[in-house]
């Protein structure tokens, strides 16, 4: 068996722009998957007269071709931009608490300090403050880790030095009173899993941020057309994948890569390998508890995994309109306490914070006419879901479908009726689905303590890369950079240096 | 100032270390998770189980149950309704047949599946004729969406089946009456004669023992001393038998006709399209019988047929290209085999293919040239990628 320059194992978004960057850059590589399907998290599934999408709820960091984002950035430099349609939002996000709250931010900073100070009056000082706070600490941010400048310090940057360790909490609650526009400022945490109390203000600020600069962004055709054109673009420039082909061992030779087996029992030689798969698996299965390094396990064992998610896809067969429905993105809380909710992520007994996605509200074609598609995402941990006896597994699964549902119909009433067809998902589809613990899709939880800002990486096994939310946290725009900037490293590994 | 200067001055950094130190110390061992989460999920999902066939039940002429017992001494859980894909070897060709599970869900020590036989058919005949007990085989977990749905559904639900299409809701029918299930089931069966009935006795019976379960079959060549009502279920006929057409879902299963027939009566009805549920179409008898079959080309045409980095076959026209690569000795996942599970999706690189109606392909792969091979029929050379 001849080998390859590189092998690539998942073809998940971190997977696929790794290959990509790979095979453009010249190198001979192979992409195993073993799923049948490219894409990971970012893929559809049809039943009936719909296609639902399963994970891309609104794409950040994208911006126009006149403002350019870092993402189309990314994806301008692997050449698919042309193959792939996006399609902007105009707000960030309806947030309701039934009878408490109703409130809509636009994707425009003004807009949203207009439409908080007009239901916080009293706070509205306070409200533009905080916004240009946002802004001023991540600009800051970007020219001390991106643009690496080299005269960083604390007198050149000093909100950057001041709360780039803080949490989200410390700031919303030195800023605002009412708990109520708290919760309307921080409704992103549902996008880290993490709430205001362990979400680092960094994270918070670059949500913020990403989406009101470059607006929330849907793929036409969902993020499988993406996923789709990567793998294109990827057996154009040369590159080979193989779907239903898992890979099973890394092997080592004096401690460098020096090929992989697959399922099928195949030895290919490579001395580069990009994982996109968890970092568990990585080491426990793939590479060897025995053979891993022990400052692997060491930096691992004061990390926890991640949330998955309950997700309903819900073909419904009347238009949004008459469902009352005028945003895409829909947060509905149970509570305005977040702290809280996120307890509640470890339990299925009451959701505490949903997010109903209806992508027709600003793509059309999302579903046939005269029908709409919605995606109702409920955070979940795995373990709750474990402890369910197998032959319990479809009633309780029906049984929490339903308190979501309920919730959903407290802003949207008669919602019930008009289901076409349903799907639900659990953590437990997630795991088996990706093959990560904990069906955890944004891959370790991201505490402070765990910021990319104070852990530089470390990768102890030459020829071994990892992409990825495992390896850089979750979410469609930090793993498809990911990819990218991973496989810009194992070309230089291999000598070569790109197009 | 380097990465690790710039770290070292954020303010709390010291105290955010500590707390890494801390969750190291009393951490986790993570050596401990190796394959820990797969083994439960396996008992929800295998990838594939071993069954082996403990009894053969003659129920009619036609149509056998296989009572089939697991290998390993577990089986999962499944919802009335969903079926297996039984793979099988017949003169050295590997291929699958889905067949739904007839037996109730809370019988939880085998899975039956009734075979009906087909004309011609290739692996019904091998079922009814070359299999018995002792006999092995591998297939798919349960799967499929043809199943109650208290989300959407209403409790009341009125199954039109039509041949083989019974099996499905024989394991309804079993689960409702046997767990005293606050549910309603009203069952109209066609057949052609009345010695095609399967499962009549036990209908009949579980129809006289309990309250909420109504059998009523319809045949539609009835012999002289038929009692059953007789003709097509249609519009008329379902309204004679259903006092009320509100707050029920209907649910169709049997062979295609029975479909294209049965769908507009219920809309006749009056039905809306979310009170009605179908299982798959089975892949057509005479593929070239379909709307949109280019006349020019017969079933017996032959193509040349490559796949990237391996083998070239010849494929019939006729063929779904999912059987000639069976045929071949090429490996392609499959589950449904009719169009609607995307498992054997594979890339055409050039030629063309006929897809019939019903086959749910994602639209970007559609626009990428994906296809289902269980459902897409050559019609010129093709060169395809696995
Ligand atoms: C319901 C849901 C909603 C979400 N909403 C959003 C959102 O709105 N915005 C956003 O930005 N992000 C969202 N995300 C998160 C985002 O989708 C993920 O973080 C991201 O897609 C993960 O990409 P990844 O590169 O880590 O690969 P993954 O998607 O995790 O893919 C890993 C791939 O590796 C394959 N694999 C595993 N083991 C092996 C092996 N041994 N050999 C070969 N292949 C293997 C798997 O089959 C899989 O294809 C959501 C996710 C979900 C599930
Ligand atoms: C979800 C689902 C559940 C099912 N459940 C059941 C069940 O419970 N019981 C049951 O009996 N069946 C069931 N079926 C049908 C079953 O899967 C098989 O299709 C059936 O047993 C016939 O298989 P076969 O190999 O005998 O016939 P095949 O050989 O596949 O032939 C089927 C028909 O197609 C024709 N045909 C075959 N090959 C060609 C060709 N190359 N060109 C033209 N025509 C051809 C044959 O003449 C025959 O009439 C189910 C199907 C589905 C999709
Ligand atoms: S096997 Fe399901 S689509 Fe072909």
């Amino acid at each position: 068996m001849s080998g390859f320059d590189a092998i690539v194992i998942g073809a998940g978004n971190g997977g696929l722009t790794a290959a990509a960057t790979l095979a453009k850059g010249g190198a001979k590589t192979l992409l195993l998957e073993r799923h049948n399907v490219p894409g990971g998290c970012a893929t559809s599934f049809c039943r009936g007269r719909f296609e639902f999408e399963v994970a891309l709820h609104q794409l950040s960091g994208m911006g126009d071709a006149s403002f350019p984002g870092p993402l189309r950035s990314v994806l301008h430099g692997l050449d698919v931009l042309d193959r792939v349609e996006f399609v902007s939002m105009k707000n960030l996000y309806r947030l309701t608490i039934p009878g408490r709250l109703d409130i809509t931010l636009p994707a425009d900073r003004n807009g949203t300090v207009e439409a908080l100070t007009k239901r916080f009056p009293a706070e509205g000082k306070r409200i533009k403050e905080f916004y240009d706070l946002v802004y001023e600490f991540f600009n800051q941010l970007i020219s001390v880790i991106y643009m690496r400048d080299p005269e960083a310090s604390s007198e050149k940057y000093p909100l950057y030095f001041k709360y780039a360790m803080a949490s989200s909490q410390d700031l919303l609650d030195e800023y605002f009173n009412d708990p109520l526009l708290k919760a309307s400022v921080a409704a992103y945490w549902g996008y880290m899993g993490l709430p205001p109390r362990y979400l680092s203000f960094s994270d918070l600020a670059a949500l913020i941020f990403a989406y009101i600069e470059f607006k929330p962004y849907h793929i036409r055709n969902g993020s499988q057309a993406l996923s789709n054109a990567l793998i294109e673009k990827f057996t154009e420039n040369g590159g080979e994948v193989r779907f239903n082909c898992g890979a099973q061992k890394i092997e080592l030779e004096n401690g460098a890569v020096s090929a992989v087996v697959t399922e099928r029992g195949e030895r290919i030689p490579t001395g580069c390998v990009v994982a996109n798969i968890s970092t568990p698996v990585l080491y426990n299965e793939l590479i060897g508890v025995e053979e891993s390094p022990k400052e692997k396990y060491e930096e691992m064992s004061g990390r926890t995994i991640g949330p998955s998610s309950f997700t309903l896809y819900i073909g419904m067969d009347c238009t949004p309109a008459e469902l009352g429905i005028e945003e895409t993105t829909n947060f509905i809380g149970a509570h305005d306490d977040f702290n809280h909710a996120f307890s509640q992520l470890r339990d299925i007994d009451e959701p505490a914070m949903i997010l109903v996605s209806c992508f027709n509200v600003s793509d059309p074609g999302a579903s046939p006419e005269g029908t709409c598609q919605i995606a109702v995402v409920d955070l979940q941990y795995l373990e709750p879901w474990l402890s369910i006896p197998p032959s319990r597994y479809a009633e309780e699964k029906y049984r929490y479908a339903a308190k979501v549902l309920d919730l959903v119909e407290r802003v949207f009433p008669g919602f019930r009726s008009h289901i076409e067809e349903i799907e639900i998902s659990t953590p437990i589809t997630h795991v088996r689905y990706l093959g990560h613990p904990g069906g955890a899709f944004y891959g370790f939880d991201q505490h402070i303590k765990d910021s990319r800002l104070i852990n530089p990486p470390v990768q102890p096994i030459s020829g071994l890369f990892h992409a990825g939310a495992w390896a850089a946290g979750g979410g469609f725009q930090p793993t498809l950079a990911s990819g990218a900037s991973t496989g810009r490293a194992a070309l230089k590994h291999l000598g070569m240096r790109g197009r | 100032m380097s990465r690790r200067n710039i770290a070292d001055q954020l303010e709390g950094v010291e105290r955010i270390r500590e707390e890494t130190r801390i969750c190291r110390k009393y951490g986790i061992d993570y050596t401990v998770e190796k394959g820990r989460t797969m083994r439960l999920v396996n008992l929800l999902h295998p990838q594939a189980l071993r069954l082996k066939v403990g009894t053969v039940i003659r129920e009619t002429k036609s149509a056998a149950t296989l009572r089939m017992a697991p290998v390993d001494g577990y089986l999962p859980p499944f919802q009335a309704g969903q079926y297996i894909n039984l793979f099988v070897e017949i003169d050295g060709v590997r291929t699958s047949r889905p067949y739904s599970i007839s037996s109730a869900p809370h019988q939880t020590g085998f899975y039956d599946i009734t075979v009906r036989r087909v004309e011609n058919g290739f692996v019904s005949d091998y079922l009814l004729d070359g299999v018995g007990p002792g006999d092995e085989f591998e297939s798919s977990g349960p799967s499929g969406n043809f199943h109650y749905n208290p989300l959407f559904h209403e409790k009341h639900m009125v199954c039109l089946a039509g041949g083989s299409g019974v099996t499905p809701f024989m394991s309804m029918i079993r689960e409702v009456t046997d767990r005293g299930l606050d549910r309603e089931i009203t069952l109209l069966y066609g057949n052609r004669r009345e010695d095609d009935i399967i499962f009549h006795s036990e209908m009949k019976d579980r129809a006289s023992r309990f309250g909420n379960f109504v059998y009523r079959p319809v045949i539609s060549e009835p012999s002289k001393t038929c009692s059953e009502l007789t003709g097509f279920i249609n519009a008329d006929l379902i309204r004679s038998v259903l006092n009320d057409l509100g707050s029920k879902t209907f649910y169709i299963c049997g062979p295609s006709q029975m479909y294209e027939f049965c769908i507009p009566e219920l809309e006749k009805l009056g039905i809306p399209k979310n009170k009605v549920r179908r299982e798959m179409f089975g892949q057509p008898q005479d593929i070239t019988a379909e709307p949109g079959w280019p006349r020019e080309v017969e079933a017996s045409t032959e193509f040349k047929v490559s796949v990237r980095g391996g083998k070239t076959l010849r494929a019939r026209a006729g063929e779904s290209l999912l059987a000639a690569l069976e045929r071949a000795g090429v490996v392609v996942p499959s589950l449904c085999r009719c169009g609607e599970c995307s498992m054997c999706r594979i890339k055409l690189v050039s030629g063309k293919v006929f897809q019939p109606r019903g086959v749910l392909l994602r639209q970007s792969d559609r626009e990428f040239g994906y296809i289902h091979s269980c459902a897409a029929y050559p019609l010129s050379d093709l060169k395809i990628m696995l």
